[in-house]
């Protein structure tokens, strides 16, 4: 069965932030915290904003593609 | 530092530098995996596009069918009528061609609505999608390497540091 994107895309965004979770339980210091600040936290933010406009979208579809069945 | 500290360290500095390598590793296949999705995203949005579109055709030549019929028996019933009580088919009744050539029109302008929707709709995330396309064609790359290089100045770290710890 084909998943939808967006769940795929959620999927893949956790398993991120999980990598990221196990990194930071290593890695604290400094640089640690510019590389959250400055690289980690806005790939979220933006992945986030993405897959929850793609998942909107996605419904929007789906909706159209039964409103107009027969 | 006796043996069993040494190696706790040993393991430390491996622990850290192991777990910066996984995420590495995590970014590239999120990157790989997330452009595939942007992919996918945009292919379903033709998909359905086109979906509607055929739709739209199918409709539009069942309202042409049911005009032709509606219009046909309307002369029938203009002549029916010029005939007077003496026509052979006497009164027509032309009332169910008329709802089925207002059905028609009606499913067509449902699908042209749904269509309006997604083109705007689609306008609307195309912008989103674009940032976050750029994210993964540019910045990622980026955070990547710039990861690397941190790896790499720890293990560079490490290694000057080796003899005299």
């Amino acid at each position: 069965m084909v998943t939808r994107p967006d769940r795929d895309g959620d999927q893949q965004l956790r398993l991120l932030d999980d990598a990221w979770d196990k990194a930071s339980q290593h890695w604290q210091d400094g640089m640690a915290r510019r590389f959250d600040t400055g690289h980690v936290t806005p790939l979220l933010r933006e992945s986030r904003g993405y897959l929850e406009a793609l998942r909107k979208l996605m419904d929007t579809l789906e909706a159209a593609e039964r409103d107009t069945e027969g | 530092m006796g043996p069993t500290a040494e190696r706790t360290g040993v393991t430390s500095v491996h622990a850290d530098i192991d777990a910066l390598k996984g995420l590495h590793e995590a970014l590239v296949r999120y990157r790989h995996a997330q452009r595939e999705v942007t992919g996918r995203g945009d292919e379903e949005i033709k998909v359905v596009r086109a979906s509607l579109e055929a739709k739209a055709g199918r409709w539009r030549a069942r309202l042409e069918q049911c005009q032709a019929e509606f219009g046909a028996c309307q002369e029938r019933a203009a002549r029916a009528a010029a005939e007077g009580p003496a026509a052979a088919d006497g009164p027509v009744d032309c009332s169910g061609y008329a709802r089925a050539a207002e059905q028609c029109a009606e499913r067509l302008e449902q699908i042209r609505r749904w269509q309006q929707r997604i083109d705007a709709e689609a306008s609307e995330f195309g912008g989103t999608a674009s940032r976050f396309g750029d994210l993964l064609q540019n910045d990622l790359p980026r955070t990547e390497e710039h990861l690397l290089a941190i790896i790499r100045s720890l293990e560079a770290a490490r290694r000057v540091q080796a003899p005299g710890s």
